[in-house]
C-alpha cells in the first residue's frame, strides 16, 4: 500500500458492484470504432502476398503486372523495407532467438508468411494486384513432424542455429526417481494437445502514417500492448520511442493474440515510412487462422506416482513444445512448453516434481500467447493421468482431488509459486454441489442400462494470475512489468484515469472506474477510463494480458485514488476549518463525520482548488493529478470447472449437457465482468476439447483455414453453466484482488476429456488428446455394440 | 477505378439512399464504405460467421455474402436501425447490456440483428429454440449464456405485435 495510511475515508459502494458496462450503449448502437473504421485523409490499403508454400527458397518476385494494375501503388518486398528483425526479449537461460523478418527475405518458413505487401486505393484492387504478384519459390524439405525436427541436422529451421532445438532444459525438485520407486502406483501416458488459434471475431490490424518533416509515426492499432508495439516498432524501424505513437481503437477480442508485435504492423511502417502513405491492413478470416499467431500445440509425456491410499506424490513430464517457424517476438515459443511445466503441481500437494522441456521449429505458423497459455496442456495432461488414477484405485474422482487439493496458505509449489490464499476444496465442493454430482452420478448409471453412456469430468484448478514481476517470476520468467496510471480530477470534478492496459472487451472502462470511484466517494459514470493512446496515457511495458489488469491496474488506481484523496482532504480541511481525519468521501461530497450540515461537493472543492489562490496558503500545490506505479506481489486465483457430456456411441459425438463453474478470484471489483470471463473462457475451453485444431499436411499445409473448418462452438454446443463464486481476497495484493480471466481455458479441456473417458469406461477406452473429435472418439469406442464391461 | 459501376437504389433504416458500386461489391462493404454504416462488422467474409447479419426486407442476411446490386429496392435494417442513440436503446439493446450479453461487442450487431428476427416473428421461445436461431452467429467472448438470457428478456419487455406462440405445441 501507500506510504502513509490514508486518514481519509470513505464509504464507497462501487467496488463489488454488478453494474453495467459503461461500454455497451455506445457498442450496442453500433457507434463502437475498432480498427477497420479509422480512416485517414488518402490512405492506401495493404493486402500481403502470402507464400503457399511451407518452406522455400524465394527466387526471384516479379511485381510488374501487380503495379501495372490501374488503382495501385507501390508493391514492396523486404529488399524494398531494410529493418532489424523482431527478437524476443525473454531472459531464460539457454533460449536460442530465431529474428524474424517483417517481410521474408530469401526464404519462407510457413505457408501464410507474408513476401511482399502491396499498396492500393482498395483492399479489392489490393488483393487483385496481390494474386498479380508472380513469386518463384524452390521448394526445400518440409518439418512438420515436431519429433522428428528435434534430431534433424540437415533441414533447418534458422541457419545460425545448429539445430532446429531454441530450448532445452529440465528442473528437479525433490528426489523424484526416489518417490516413483517407492510409489504403489504409477500412471503414464502421452497427452497431446492441439494447435489452436485464438480466432479474435476481429482479426489483427493497423493503419500507419509517417510524418517525414517531423520524423514521427502514427499507428493506430488493435492491439493488447500498445507500449510493447511502440517498442518493438522502435527497434524494428530504428526510430526513437518517443517519436512513434501508438493509439488503439475498440478492440475486438484479443487473448492474447494481439500481445505480440506483428510482423505485418511492422511491415504496414515501413510500408508508410517507405513511401509517406498512410497504410491501413486489415486482416482477413483466412489471414488470422493461417499467419497469426496459434497456440498450445504441446506432446506431454506424464508419470504421476501416487500412493496406496490414493496420496499424489511426485509428477514428472517430458514436454514437447511445437513452436512453428519462429520462436515469437512477444515471449518466445517457451510461452507454451516452459509455462507449462511451472503449473506441473497444479492445485495440489505433490512434493517431488521434475520436467524435462524441449521446444523445436517446424514449418508451421508460429506459436504464441492465447489465453491459458502454456498451462493448458499440462493441465489437460495432468487431470487425465488423475482420473486413471482414481479408476485404478477404484476411486471417486471428485474425493481423490479433495484428498489432494492444497489446503492451507500460503503453500509454496515445488516448481516454486507461493499460492497466497485460496478456495481449493471449497471450489470443489461447490461445483459438485451446483451440478448435483450424486445425481449425476446416478442419471450416468441409469443411462447405461439403456446404451446411453453419460460422462462426467471434474477439473479444479489454480491460475497464477495478476501477473507482475513477482508473479513472473514464480513461473521462472523473466517479465517486465512496469506500470503506471494517472489520475486527474478536472475543475467540473469529473475524473479521468490513464492507464496503458486497454481493453479487448473486458470491460475496463466499468471496473477500472468503479475502482477510483470507491476511493473518491464518487459515482463511477463521473468517471472515464482513457487507454488508447501513448500520447496520453503512463507506461506499461505489458500491456493487457496475464489476466493483470484488475490486479496491476487497479491496484495502482487505487493507490492513485488515494492520493488525489488525500490532497483533495488537505484542501477541504483548510476550507472548512477541520481535520482531515474528519472528512468522509461520499456521493460526490466531503462531508464531516457526525455532522449533518451541507456537505461540500466535489466540484466545488475542485473549483477552489483550480482557481482559488487563497487554497495554496494550506496546499501549496494544489494541483489534482497524481501518478502511482504498481507491480503487486505474486498472486493466484483458483476454482473448479466440472462438466457432464454424453457421448453417441455411433458417430462419436459429444454433447456438453450440463456444466458448472466456481471461480475464486479474490475480491471482485465487478462480478458481471468476472462471471463473462468465467463464462467466455469456459466457451473457449469447450472449443478447444471438442473442436478446435489446425492440422497441417505432409506439405505444411494448414487444413484448416475459415471458420468451415476451425470450429468455433456456437450457442447450440454450449450449455448454460451453473456459476459459483468463492472470495479468499489475496493477503498481498491492493484491495485483495486476484486478477482472473483465464482459468476456462487452462481448466475446461480437462473437463471435458475427462467427462468423455468416464463416459466411455465400459468401452475400456483412455483419451489421450483434444481435440476429442467424432472421429477419434467413435475410434476409441470401436463397436458400440460391445462395450467390455458393465460399470 | 473499374468503369463498371452500377447504380443501386436501396431504403437503409427507413431513408432512401442511392450509391454506385462495382457489381462484385458485397452489400456489407457497400453500407460501411459507401454508407458509413460502421456497425456492420465483417469478421470471415464467408457466411460463416454472421457478424455482417442485417436484414434484408425483414429476413437476415449475411451482408458479405450478398451484393449491393442484390439489394436494389429492398428495405435493409442495420444495427443503427435498431436505435441509434445510445440514450434511447431498443428493449433488445438494452437487454443485452442488462444480461452481459456483449464483451468486445464485434459480434454484438449480428446477433441483435439474429435475435431480432427470431423476436419479430415469435413470442416466448424457448431456450433451446433461442440457441439454435443464434447458432449462425459466432461470438467468442461471452460463451453466449449472457446473449440467451438477454433474448429471453427482451422476449418479455419488447412490446410488438408478434402473435403468440401457437397453441398445442408447448
Amino acid at each position: 500500500m501507500g506510504s502513509r495510511p490514508p486518514r481519509v475515508t470513505s464509504s464507497g459502494s462501487a467496488l463489488g458492484a454488478r453494474l453495467t458496462r459503461r461500454e455497451d450503449p455506445r457498442l450496442l448502437v453500433g457507434a463502437g470504432r475498432y480498427l477497420a473504421d479509422v480512416t485517414v485523409p488518402g490512405v492506401t490499403h495493404a493486402c500481403f502476398v502470402r507464400s503457399p508454400h511451407a518452406h522455400a527458397a524465394i527466387v526471384a518476385v516479379d511485381s510488374a503486372a501487380a503495379r501495372a494494375l490501374p488503382g495501385v501503388r507501390a508493391v514492396l518486398t523486404a529488399d524494398d523495407l531494410p529493418h532489424r528483425p523482431l527478437l524476443d526479449a525473454v531472459a531464460v537461460p539457454d533460449l536460442r532467438k530465431t529474428p524474424q523478418p517483417a517481410l521474408a527475405a530469401g526464404r519462407v518458413r510457413f505457408a501464410g508468411e507474408a513476401v511482399a505487401v502491396v499498396l492500393a486505393e482498395s483492399r479489392a484492387v489490393a488483393e487483385d494486384a496481390a494474386d498479380l504478384v508472380r513469386v518463384v519459390y524452390e521448394q526445400v524439405p518440409v518439418l512438420t513432424d515436431p519429433e522428428a525436427a528435434r534430431t534433424e541436422r540437415t533441414t533447418r529451421l534458422c541457419d545460425d542455429l545448429p539445430t532446429n532445438v531454441v530450448y532445452e532444459g529440465g528442473r528437479e525438485h525433490g528426489d523424484v526417481d526416489a518417490a516413483f520407486a517407492r510409489a504403489a502406483h504409477v500412471l503414464s501416458g502421452r497427452f497431446t494437445t492441439g494447435r489452436f488459434v485464438a480466432a479474435p471475431m476481429e482479426g489483427r490490424g493497423c493503419l500507419a502514417s509517417y510524418d517525414r518533416a517531423d520524423d514521427r509515426l502514427t499507428v493506430h492499432s488493435s492491439t493488447q500492448s500498445p507500449h510493447l508495439l511502440r517498442r518493438k516498432l522502435a527497434a524494428c524501424l530504428d526510430m526513437p520511442e518517443g517519436r512513434i505513437r501508438v493509439l488503439v481503437p475498440d478492440v475486438g477480442g484479443g487473448f492474447g493474440q494481439k500481445i505480440p508485435a506483428s510482423p505485418e504492423e511492422v511491415a504496414v511502417a515501413l510500408a508508410a515510412r517507405a513511401t509517406g502513405l498512410p497504410v491501413k491492413w486489415v486482416e482477413d478470416r483466412r489471414e488470422n487462422i493461417t499467419a497469426a499467431p496459434h497456440s498450445k500445440d504441446q506432446i506431454i509425456d506424464m508419470e504421476l506416482a501416487v500412493a496406496a491410499d490414493g496420496t499424489f506424490e511426485a509428477i514428472r513430464a517430458r514436454i514437447l513444445g511445437d513452436s512453428g517457424a519462429y520462436s515469437y517476438n512477444s515471449a518466445s515459443t517457451l510461452i507454451e512448453s516452459y509455462l507449462s511445466a511451472g503449473l506441473l503441481p497444479g492445485p495440489y500437494r505433490i512434493r517431488d516434481v521434475a520436467w524435462q522441456v524441449t521446444a523445436v521449429l517446424t514449418n508451421k505458423t508460429p506459436i504464441s500467447a492465447y489465453r491459458g497459455v502454456g498451462w493448458t496442456a499440462s493441465h489437460s495432461a495432468r487431470e487425465v493421468l488423475i482420473d486413471r488414477a482414481a479408476r485404478l484405485l477404484g476411486r471417486d474422482p471428485v474425493d481423490l482431488r479433495r484428498q489432494n487439493l492444497v489446503r492451507e496458505f500460503p503453500h509454496t509449489s515445488p516448481t516454486g509459486m507461493v499460492y497466497d490464499s485460496g478456495s481449493f476444496v471449497e471450489s470443489l465442493d461447490t461445483a459438485a454441489e451446483l451440478i448435483d454430482y450424486p445425481g449425476l452420478r446416478e442419471r450416468q448409471r441409469v443411462a447405461r442400462e439403456t446404451g446411453r453412456y453419460i460422462g462426467i469430468g471434474v477439473s479444479p484448478y489454480v491460475e497464477p494470475s495478476g501477473w507482475g514481476t513477482e508473479g513472473a517470476a514464480q513461473s521462472s520468467w523473466s517479465f517486465s512489468s512496469h506500470d503506471s496510471v494517472r489520475i486527474t480530477m478536472e475543475p467540473s470534478a469529473e475524473v479521468t484515469v490513464a492507464v496503458g492496459t486497454p481493453s479487448q472487451g473486458q470491460g475496463h472502462a466499468t471496473s477500472l472506474a468503479q475502482v477510483v470511484a470507491e476511493v473518491l466517494g464518487v459515482d463511477p459514470a463521473e468517471v472515464t477510463v482513457l487507454a488508447n493512446d501513448t500520447a496520453a496515457v503512463p507506461m506499461s511495458t505489458a500491456g493487457t494480458r496475464a489476466s493483470r489488469t484488475a490486479a496491476v491496474t487497479g491496484g495502482a488506481l487505487t493507490l492513485a485514488a488515494q492520493d488525489l484523496r488525500d490532497k483533495l482532504a488537505a484542501i477541504a480541511a483548510g476550507l472548512l476549518d477541520r481535520d482531515p481525519g474528519e472528512l468522509v468521501f461520499a456521493d460526490g461530497h466531503v462531508h464531516v463525520r457526525g455532522d449533518s450540515g451541507p456537505a461540500l461537493p466535489l466540484g466545488a472543492l475542485a473549483q477552489r482548488a483550480y482557481f482559488d489562490p487563497a487554497v495554496r496558503a494550506a496546499v501549496p500545490e494544489p494541483d489534482l493529478v497524481v501518478t502511482r506505479f504498481y507491480d503487486p506481489p505474486a498472486t493466484y486465483s483458483n476454482g473448479c470447472v466440472m462438466v457432464a457430456v454424453e457421448v453417441d456411441p455411433w458417430t462419436g459425438g459429444v454433447t456438453v449437457i450440463d456444466a458448472a463453474a466456481v471461480e475464486d478470484c479474490g475480491t471482485m471489483i465487478n462480478p458481471l465482468i468476472v462471471e463473462g470471463q468465467v463464462l467466455g473462457a469456459f466457451a473457449q475451453g469447450v472449443g478447444g476439447a471438442l473442436y478446435e485444431h489446425i492440422p497441417f499436411d505432409a506439405d505444411g499445409l494448414p487444413l484448416a483455414t475459415s471458420f468451415a473448418d476451425y470450429l468455433l462452438p456456437t450457442a447450440a454446443e454450449i450449455p448454460p453453466v451453473r456459476l459459483g463464486h468463492h472470495c479468499s481476497p489475496s493477503p498481498l495484493t491492493v484491495n485483495g484482488v486476484k486478477g482472473m480471466g483465464e482459468s476456462g481455458v487452462i481448466s475446461t479441456p480437462a473437463a471435458v476429456a475427462n467427462a468423455v473417458a468416464d463416459a466411455l469406461v465400459p468401452f475400456g477406452a483412455e483419451v489421450d488428446r483434444t481435440p476429442l473429435t467424432p472421429e477419434y472418439v467413435a475410434g476409441l469406442i470401436g463397436d458400440p455394440d460391445r462395450p467390455q464391461s458393465s460399470s | 477505378m473499374s468503369p463498371d459501376r452500377r447504380e443501386v437504389s436501396l431504403r437503409v433504416n427507413g431513408a432512401d439512399r442511392r450509391v454506385t458500386v462495382e457489381p462484385r461489391q458485397s452489400l456489407a462493404d457497400t453500407l460501411r464504405e459507401d454508407l458509413s454504416l460502421t456497425g456492420t462488422h465483417v469478421a470471415c467474409e464467408q457466411g460463416a460467421c454472421g457478424a455482417c447479419t442485417v436484414l434484408v426486407d425483414g429476413a437476415s442476411v449475411r451482408s458479405c455474402l450478398m451484393f449491393a446490386v442484390q439489394a436494389e429496392g429492398c428495405e435493409v435494417t442495420t444495427v443503427e436501425g435498431l436505435a441509434s442513440d445510445p440514450e434511447e436503446l431498443h428493449p433488445l439493446q438494452r437487454a443485452f447490456t442488462e444480461n452481459h450479453a456483449l464483451q468486445c461487442g464485434f459480434c454484438t450487431p449480428g446477433f441483435l440483428l439474429a435475435a431480432y428476427e427470431l423476436l419479430a416473428a415469435r413470442r416466448g421461445p424457448d431456450e433451446r429454440e433461442i440457441r439454435t436461431a443464434l447458432a449462425g452467429n459466432l461470438c467468442r467472448c461471452t460463451g453466449y449464456q449472457g446473449i440467451v438470457a438477454a433474448v429471453r428478456q427482451a422476449d418479455e419487455q419488447w412490446e410488438r405485435d408478434t402473435p403468440g406462440p401457437s397453441s398445442g405445441e408447448r
